[in-house]
Parts: C-alpha cells; sequence; structure tokens
C-alpha cells in the first residue's frame, strides 16, 4: 500500500519583518490525521507560522507543502495561482485566536457560509449540517443569535463549528484556549480530541498552554525566538533532556527561553 | 502605488460578474435611501440659500427676475452635485471605511481569504456598484429637491414671479446639464467608494480601534477633497467650450 502524504512538510522556511528574524530555517513533517501542538512564548511567530501554512504569509525563503502541493510556489498576483491558492485552502478550516465571525451575520449563518459557498448542499441540508456542526461544540438553538450576543466561550465554538463545518483535512488552531476559564479550556480539548477520533482531521493548535499538549498532542513542537527548538512524537519530546523544553514544561524561569 | 494595485484588483473584482445580491442591495439600500434625509433637510436649506444670495445682490440693479438664471446654472451645475457627493459621500464613505477597517482588525477579511472567498468580491465589489449607482441618482434628487426650494423662497418670500423663474431654469438648463449631473455622480460615487474601501481595507489589525478611527478620517477627507477638485476638472471638460 502507498505511503499517505504527510499532511504539512516544512522546509527550511524564513519570514523577517525588516530587521526581526520571525521565524528561521522552520523545518518539519506532521503526517496526516496527527494533532500537532505548537508550543512557544508569546511573541516567537506561532502565529506567522500558521499564516504561512494557509497561505496568508509567504515565506521570504524555504518551502511549504501540504499534502505534497507546495504552496510557496503559488503566485496569488496570478489568477491562476490565486485559483490554486483558494483550491488548496479548502483543505483547510481555522479557528482565529478572537473567533473571526462575522459580526454582521448571526450564529447560523455564520456557520453556513463556507457551506453556502463551496457545497453543494441545498438550505436544508445546510440548515441539518449547521445544527449538527453546532450541536457538536455544544451549543443548541443559538442559530438566531448574533456573534455580540455570545460570550468568548461560546463564540470560539461557534467559530470551530464553521471553521469544522466543511469537512476540512487539516483544522488551524491560533491559541483556542487563550482568553478561556479552565473548565472551557478543557472542554474546547475534549472538542479536538473528539473532532479527531470521528472525523480523522489532521490539528495544528498553536498555544502555550502545556496542560494542553500533555492532553492532545501526538506531535510536539516548541518555537523560541523563531527557531523550533523542539519536534517530534509527544512521548519523545516530553522525555527530551533539551533545557528548553525542560524549562517550558516546568513553568520555570530558569532556563534559555528569556521573557522578551 | 499600494492604492493603484488596490484599483486594480477592485476593478477586476468588480467587472468580473454581477456583485453578491444581498450585499449589493444592502449597501445600495444605505447609500441611497439611509442618504435621503440628511441631503432633503441640507438640499433645501441649499436651494433657499441660493435665491437669498441672489436676490440680495441682483435686486441692487434691478435683476431680481434673473433668479431662476442663477439657481438653475449654480444649484443645477454645480452645487447639487457637489453637495450630494460631499454630504453623501462623507456619510456612506465613513460607513464603508469603518465596517471594513472593523472587519480587517477582527480577522473578518483573512477568515474569508481561509475560507477560499475572494474579499474583494465579496466585500469590495458590491459597495463601489452601490455607491456607484446611487449617487448620480442621489445627485438628480437634490438637483430637484434644491431647485423647489430655490422656487419657494424665490417666488412666496421674494415676490419673484413664478412663471419667469421656470421660464429662466427652462433656457439655461438643458437635459444635458442634467446628464452631466449624472455623469458626475457617478464619477463621484466611485471615486468615493474606492477611497473609502481602500482606507477600510488597508487597516491592521494592529492598529486596533485607533485604526478604524483613522481610516474613516482618511476616507472621509480624501473622498471630499478629491471630489470638489475632480468636480472643477469635470465643469472645465464639460461646460468650457
Amino acid at each position: 500500500m502507498a505511503e499517505q502524504q504527510p499532511a504539512i512538510t516544512l522546509e527550511r522556511v524564513c519570514k523577517s519583518f525588516g530587521n526581526n528574524r520571525v521565524l528561521h530555517e522552520v523545518s518539519l513533517v506532521l503526517p496526516a490525521g496527527k494533532i500537532l501542538v505548537m508550543l512557544g512564548p508569546s511573541g516567537t511567530g506561532k502565529s506567522v507560522l500558521l499564516r504561512c501554512l494557509v497561505g496568508l504569509m509567504k515565506p521570504d525563503s524555504g518551502r511549504i507543502f501540504v499534502e505534497g502541493q507546495d504552496i510557496t510556489a503559488l503566485d496569488e498576483r496570478r489568477s491562476a495561482g490565486r485559483e490554486q491558492m483558494f483550491a488548496l485552502r479548502r483543505k483547510f478550516g481555522m479557528l482565529f485566536q478572537d473567533g473571526a465571525l462575522f459580526d454582521d451575520m448571526c450564529v447560523g449563518d455564520n456557520v453556513a457560509f463556507p457551506l453556502r459557498q463551496h457545497a453543494k448542499m441545498s438550505e436544508r441540508q445546510i440548515a441539518e449540517r449547521v445544527a449538527e456542526d453546532l450541536e457538536r461544540v455544544g451549543l443548541k438553538n443559538v442559530q438566531r443569535k448574533m456573534p455580540a450576543e455570545l460570550s468568548g466561550g461560546m463564540r470560539k465554538r461557534v467559530a470551530f463549528a464553521r471553521a469544522i463545518a466543511l469537512r476540512p483535512r487539516i483544522v488551524l488552531c491560533d491559541e483556542p484556549s487563550s482568553g478561556l476559564d479552565p473548565v472551557m479550556s478543557a472542554t474546547l480539548d475534549e472538542l479536538i480530541l473528539d473532532l479527531h477520533r470521528s472525523l480523522n482531521m489532521t490539528f495544528v493548535v498553536i498555544s502555550h498552554d502545556t496542560a494542553e499538549a500533555r492532553t492532545i498532542a501526538d506531535y510536539i513542537g516548541l518555537l523560541y525566538k523563531g527557531e523550533l527548538q523542539e519536534f517530534g512524537p509527544k512521548e519523545q519530546v516530553l522525555r527530551s533532556s533539551r533545557l528548553a523544553i525542560n524549562q517550558f514544561f516546568d513553568r520555570s524561569t530558569d532556563g534559555p527561553i528569556q521573557v522578551l | 502605488m499600494e492604492f493603484l494595485h488596490f484599483v486594480r484588483r477592485a476593478l477586476v473584482a468588480q467587472f468580473s460578474g454581477p456583485p453578491p445580491r444581498d450585499e449589493f442591495v444592502r449597501h445600495a439600500l444605505d447609500a441611497g435611501v439611509g442618504s435621503l434625509p440628511l441631503l432633503t433637510l441640507l438640499t433645501i436649506f441649499a436651494g433657499m440659500n441660493l435665491s437669498v444670495q441672489a436676490y440680495g445682490t441682483f435686486v441692487r440693479f434691478g435683476g431680481q427676475d434673473l433668479l431662476g438664471l442663477f439657481c438653475g446654472v449654480g444649484g443645477i451645475r454645480e452645487l447639487y452635485p457637489v453637495m450630494a457627493a460631499v454630504i453623501c459621500g462623507a456619510r456612506i464613505g465613513a460607513t464603508l471605511a469603518a465596517s471594513l477597517a472593523n472587519m480587517q482588525i477582527s480577522e473578518q477579511v483573512e477568515a474569508l481569504e481561509v475560507m477560499a472567498v475572494d474579499p474583494m468580491r465579496l466585500l469590495v465589489a458590491p459597495r463601489l456598484w452601490a455607491v456607484t449607482l446611487m449617487l448620480p441618482l442621489l445627485c438628480g434628487y437634490a438637483d430637484v429637491v434644491g431647485l423647489a426650494a430655490s422656487y419657494w423662497a424665490a417666488t412666496e418670500q421674494m415676490g419673484v414671479n413664478g412663471g419667469t423663474f421656470m421660464e429662466q431654469v427652462r433656457d439655461i438648463v438643458h437635459l444635458s446639464d442634467l446628464a452631466a449631473g449624472v455623469f458626475k455622480g457617478v464619477v463621484f460615487g466611485w471615486l468615493v467608494a474606492i477611497v473609502s474601501c481602500y482606507h477600510g481595507y488597508r487597516a491592521l489589525k494592529r492598529d486596533g480601534a485607533e485604526g478604524v478611527g483613522v481610516a474613516t478620517n482618511r476616507a472621509i477627507v480624501h473622498s471630499a477633497v478629491l471630489c470638489i477638485v475632480l468636480n472643477m476638472f469635470l465643469s472645465a471638460l464639460l461646460y468650457v467650450r
């Protein structure tokens, strides 16, 4: 049987803003159907990495493959390149840090939005899918509510429902637990595990929460000052003797990671 | 350069197919119907003021019967289209810039990109079409309301003969003048929309709420300045033979 393509492959990816080096020679291979938790202190390039993965930012050098397709080779200034990029992005769902729900749409329309744009489904099928996904994230009868009426946790869960509505192969989560209470964080972690089990999606979760990494990760990466300090299967990383990993998981101020 | 690149992308989006219907209707109603109360109020007073000013000047040499001429030329050819563009442009431009800037800083535009939806097609194209089509209608509406206000002030308050007033308006204002006003409305409408969308669209997440304010402010100021400057060139093009 042919070996499955890795979901994501990074080859020596570099990204700078002026003199500020944000990513430096980041390389990794994430197999399909796995959960990667990318850890790191604030401001170390985690969100930039996520934006590069989905083509919102272009690396200065290096290559990014999504299921074998080199997205850094696509030129969005040309219409053909933009079409290819859009086709590639349909493989992704993304949970933004603050949800990024559309303010002028109710919850139901927010979740239905990607379905109406891309899925060949009737309005009845879309309504059923919306209700199913909202129930999956623990929300019932909220379709008519506006995003402004929801709590932070509910907004994130609605954003989650929207991110998975099209059943993407890869889901990117930008700090899903930030700003949430521990119970809500644990609920979101369970949700990721449940979705991973039931829909076999690949997840890339950006976080600085080590408890979250221990709970949900198949793979863990540690990014610091734009360099990938450690990357590998969870068990291997947790056994690592690297000082940065130990400092981060021990929540210690003593070690190579300095407060910026 | 950045602005020209935005204009190129916007034109491609605008003419690559019909705009999303719901978005277009929403913005057309807001730009058109939403501007009517303010435009009506200000045009009535501007129209009456035109009569008052003209009467005060012309009466000195017994030329008060020329009021229709003055109100026709000054109002329909110049004042009302520019008023509609500047007043409605400020109102509409502020709404466009603020809504797009808010979507940028809350990552809603990036969310569209990730969902493989072109924000230029979904957000910018319907706004461009809506304002470009609504502003000429508002210019025409301002012509009618302003002239009626001038007529009322001239005949009811200053005793000018109504028949003479309208005869002079008919003599000086031709169908081509009304068409020129509508043409100016199209140009101003597109200009207001593209400038406002540009400032809203280029807001960054790190700019926060202040970025929304800056985008709105720039949209209003730049739209007004461009409309007034361009009006001079359009008038020279249309009326100087």
